[in-house]
């Protein structure tokens, strides 16, 4: 059984704007699926109605052999703890410590007054610890999230969706604000949560190099439909021109 | 077409509005000199039309002009709505218009206030300008401990309207923040409530609340914290929500996406970006307050106002002077450290 089945999946905004038509397709557990395509081709608007950001407008998700695309509440809510997201921003809460910022992961299963209190379980706090051992900074624990480097803040992201012990990662965008050089560290740990923490990762790319660099399959959009799905490898030139129209150009990011 | 309905509705008004003022002011205040008082009431075209009355007959011509300037477009309200070709003779003649309607508007204004340079600058008057500046100049400092007891009321009486809003306003805030509450149709319609009822409450004058709460709670300092209290409510529930209304929604989206409950996100995914703001509205609405109390007390909500009204009363210029002097020192301070705080916080 997928992780995951999108099927005829299509978004209107209320504004008129289709920024879905029709899309299907299915995540296997353990892949690294890259999503490319123009901007505003709909790829946030993809990873977002998959844990229900958005509501989308037709289709339908399976998600572990659940039909979710319709739960409301407490449902939806247990639906989005398996479930990480890290975005282009990284949505941090900068007055809070790093810390604090992991330990919102796991909101899900703390109860309210204990989490505005900052009553979080001791497995939780060695949780956190873990995970920001994981990506490397744990020793910046108890500084404030707003005084991190972009890359670093990135890492307390993935940190933060890892306390969700998600089956599955979307990540919009992770490195688009980044150097090239963060960018790769971004990268090599969403690649070593997905082999060795065994986390299927969605991730929509800018650059193509990353795709081939990280990604195990790629699905690409154009004005909101899927033109493309297979192996990086086989995003041929042709293949390159027709995903993001005749006058691009390559360029590398290393 | 609803377009050109609305301008023809909307230029309908103008006519008619400049149709009024051409024959009520223009036409028998002016030219007629009709004495005072003043000719807004009553028939006063008998002589025209004795049957229809003037406003009836203001309502036509003003339809007429109305229809003119639909079928010629020169048209009032598309020239402000800068639909008007640059050199054309139907903005020419609209802008003629307008600048008729706005002399119009000019005249009125100054028959109406009465403005009398007679009235100021007689050499009687200013006598008497002379008599009120020597007396609040040399201000009775007799009266200064009370002065000073009456200002710390009225401080206090601010803080206290600040204070007990605040919690009130917190909370109502996120219900009258529209990106909080659009997800669902209970929720977007208590947001439609709140923010009518809230909007109507500041459109009241802590003034009118401050007589309307000497009467149900008796005069003195109550009634005036109540009063600050309701319209510190009203504007800072407006104040809050417009700043929720602003922050970045990516924070609450990363709360929301981890499984936490609507609280949570709120907590976590909102509070944050808005604590400062807040906090600086606040002490701002404090300082407001003090001036707001000081004018309150006029009417009998207690404090410096009361103390002032008592005196003007008596007509005891000196000891008003010492009064007023005092509520200047005082706003300029509360002014002064209130922008410096808010400096702080930023
Ligand atoms: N909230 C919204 N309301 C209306 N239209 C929207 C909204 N969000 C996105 N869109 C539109 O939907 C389309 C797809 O947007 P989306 O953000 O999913 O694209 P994207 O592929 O992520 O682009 P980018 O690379 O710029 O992030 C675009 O045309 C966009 O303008
Ligand atoms: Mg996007």
């Amino acid at each position: 059984m997928a992780l995951l089945e999108i099927n005829a999946l299509s978004k209107v905004y209320p504004n008129g704007t289709q920024a879905l038509r029709s899309v299907s397709f299915t995540v296997e557990r353990g892949e690294f699926l890259a999503v490319i395509g123009l901007s505003g081709s709909g790829k946030s608007t993809l990873l977002r109605c998959i844990n229900r950001l958005i509501e989308p407008t037709s289709g339908s998700i399976v998600f572990d052999g659940a039909d979710v695309t319709h739960i409301k509440g407490d449902a939806l809510r247990r639906y989005r703890q398996q479930i990480g997201m890290i975005f282009q921003q990284f949505n941090l809460i900068g007055r809070y410590s790093v810390l604090q910022n992991v330990l919102m992961g796991a909101l899900g299963s703390v109860t309210t007054l204990d989490s505005i209190l900052g009553r979080y379980r001791p497995e939780l706090h060695t949780m956190a610890l873990r995970n920001l051992e994981i990506v490397g900074i744990a020793d910046k624990a108890h500084v404030r999230a707003d005084s991190l480097s972009g890359g670093q803040q990135q890492r307390v992201a993935i940190a933060r969706a890892l306390m969700q012990e998600p089956k599955l990662l979307l990540a919009d965008e992770p490195v688009a604000s980044l150097d090239p050089a963060t960018s790769h560290g971004v990268m090599r740990y969403l690649g070593y949560i997905n082999r060795q923490l065994g986390c299927t990762i969605i991730c929509n790319l800018h650059f193509l190099s990353l795709v081939r660099e990280y990604a195990s399959r790629v699905i690409a959009l154009k004005y909101g439909q899927i033109v493309f799905e297979g192996s990086p490898a086989e995003i041929t030139d042709d293949w390159f021109r027709h995903i993001y129209g005749d006058e691009a150009v390559e360029v590398e990011i290393r | 077409m609803r377009k050109r309905l609305s301008q023809l509705f909307l230029d309908w008004l103008a006519c008619t509005y400049g149709v009024v003022l051409l024959h009520r002011i223009v036409w028998l205040e002016v030219i007629s000199a009709r004495p005072l008082p003043f000719a807004w009431a009553g028939s006063g075209s008998a002589t025209i039309l004795t049957t229809v009355p003037d406003w009836v007959l203001y309502a036509i011509v003003g339809a007429v002009g109305a229809s003119i300037a639909g079928f010629t477009g020169a048209s009032l309200v598309a020239l402000l709505r800068g639909e008007l070709a640059p050199n054309s003779w139907q903005r020419r003649i609209a802008l003629h218009v307008g600048s008729l309607l706005l002399s119009l508007t000019f005249v009125t204004g100054w028959i109406v206030t009465k403005i009398s340079l007679t009235d100021m600058f007689s050499s009687e008057r200013l006598r008497a300008a002379g008599r009120i500046f020597s007396s609040l100049l040399t201000p009775e400092f007799s009266i200064l401990p009370q002065a000073i007891a009456a200002i710390i009321e009225t401080v206090y009486l601010a803080f206290m309207a600040t204070a007990l809003a605040l919690p009130a306003s917190f909370v109502l805030s996120f219900l009258a923040a529209r990106n909080l509450m659009r997800e669902h149709q209970w929720t977007r319609l208590l947001y439609t409530l709140l923010r009518i009822v809230t909007n109507f409450t500041r459109s009241i004058e802590p003034l009118v609340w401050a007589v309307i709460f000497t009467v149900w709670v008796k005069v003195g300092p109550f009634p005036g914290m109540l009063a600050l209290m309701v319209h510190t409510i009203s504007s800072l529930v407006k104040q809050y929500s417009e700043q929720i209304e602003d922050i970045d929604p990516g924070p609450m989206e990363a709360i929301a996406s981890t499984g936490a409950r609507p609280l949570q996100v709120v907590w976590f995914g909102v509070v944050p970006q808005i604590v400062i703001p807040f906090l600086s509205f606040t002490i701002y609405r404090w300082d407001i307050n003090v001036r707001m109390a000081t004018i309150i007390g006029l009417v009998g909500g207690g404090g410096i106002g009361t103390m002032l009204n008592q005196y003007q009363m008596l007509a005891q210029w000196h000891e008003v002077g010492l009064i007023v002097l005092v509520i200047a020192l005082v706003v300029w301070v509360m002014d002064y450290v209130s922008a410096r705080i808010r400096e702080a916080l930023l």
